[in-house]
């Protein structure tokens, strides 16, 4: 029964290690800064705390601090995704494939050209003002 | 040092190595950013990776100290990239 | 008094410290009674008969906002992994519902947190516009969890 901590530590890490890998693939393969965002800001973020989990369960005291650092970390990554998200949307960098807008959308209705999409008003996402 | 062990050092030692080769793709695309948020982006991310190693040398150390590291590590990461984002989208800091 | 505030900052120093020992303890506590003198935090009305519900509530939106990240996790996995990366990105407008400022930048936070998903801006109304990576499916996601999440946090914060 000795044998069962490290192997959960062992599949714990293992895990953290893929979802790390796969954050810095989707930095790498993705083709602007938002969907960039996506990977680096959250799925790298999972990785660390699987990490994490495996120190809390095989390091001696590491459960408090594991906790608080799992913490900062779940606070912390989409608070900077959003900071930069919002960053880059302001000094105007395209999104690139984009199928749909709303943002743009309700720009260009608020200054009385362009329409709202048909889609959005249909779904009641976005208020008929005229 | 039974057989569960011996195959979580391999494991850990394996973790070290490819969380390092991450680190350096992703240095090697910093380098290659097409804009200020891309950068910024990737120094995002190699915070986190930092801290992802610093957990990893805890495990291996089996030594919690190194999860204080990490949590300093993260916090100023953490506000430097808020700090930079709000440099970039206002033109000022405060 | 802040008691609230004495109990969280002792957790922490707990939580920091990991030892348990009576002279930790009593370290810890005037620690955080000093640190709460000093600062004199806001007053928090507390009603002491709903606070047991509230904390209910509380524990199963972390649930919650835990699970939704986790299952969009998933998702995003398979779309890095696919080598045609199937994406097909957007900014959606998702309306919060929730009256408080707090509970709106909560549920923007708990989209944030689910990948595939992340808020760009919110504007005056609560709408928060959202990117997506895929986004027929994180459309459907999106109004189906904030649903149960509005439902929640309106019984955290009344």
């Amino acid at each position: 029964m000795a044998e069962v901590l490290p192997i959960a530590t062992m599949l714990l890490v293992l895990a953290g290690t893929f979802f790390s890998v796969l954050g810095v693939t989707g930095y790498v393969r993705l083709p602007d800064v938002y969907t960039r965002l996506h990977a680096t800001g959250k799925v790298t973020v999972f990785g660390a705390v699987f990490l994490l989990f495996a120190a809390m369960a095989w390091t001696p005291r590491g459960l408090g601090k594991g906790l608080v650092v799992i913490a900062l970390l779940l606070l912390a990554g989409p608070v900077t995704a959003h900071a930069l998200a919002s960053a880059a949307y302001h000094i105007g960098i395209p999104l690139t494939h984009a199928v749909r807008d709303d943002l743009a959308a309700k720009a260009l209705a608020q200054v009385g050209r362009g329409p709202i999409q048909e889609a959005d008003l249909a779904a009641g996402l976005v208020e008929d003002n005229s | 040092m039974n057989t569960a062990t011996t195959l979580l050092a391999i494991t850990l030692y394996g973790a070290l190595i490819v969380h390092i080769g991450l680190v350096s793709v992703a240095l090697w695309r910093l380098w290659r950013g097409k804009n200020i948020i891309d950068r910024l982006t990737g120094f995002d991310l190699i915070s986190i990776l930092t801290v992802a190693i610093l957990i990893v040398m805890a495990l291996i150390e089996r030594d919690s100290i190194y999860l204080d590291v990490a949590l300093g590590l993260a916090a100023l990461g953490f506000v430097g990239t808020i700090a930079l984002a709000k440099y970039v989208a206002d033109d000022q800091l405060f | 008094m802040a008691y609230w505030m004495i109990l969280g900052l002792w957790l922490l120093y707990l939580a920091l410290t990991s030892n348990l020992e009576p002279g930790n303890l009593v370290i810890g506590l005037m620690l955080a009674t000093a640190l709460t003198l000093l600062l004199r935090p806001q007053p928090a009305r507390l009603d002491w008969r709903r606070a047991p519900m509230a904390l209910l509530a509380l524990g199963r939106y972390a649930a919650v906002v835990i699970r939704d990240a986790w299952r969009s996790g998933i998702g995003v996995a398979r779309i890095l992994i696919n080598p045609e990366l199937p994406i097909a990105p957007g900014i959606i407008a998702v309306p919060s519902g929730c009256t408080s400022e707090l509970a709106t930048a909560l549920s923007a936070h708990a989209i944030t947190l689910a990948p595939g998903e992340m808020v760009i801006a919110i504007d005056r109304d609560g709408v928060m516009y959202t990117h997506a990576l895929d986004t027929a499916h994180s459309a459907e996601f999106i109004a189906q969890t904030q649903a149960l999440r509005r439902h929640l946090l309106s019984k955290i914060f009344r």
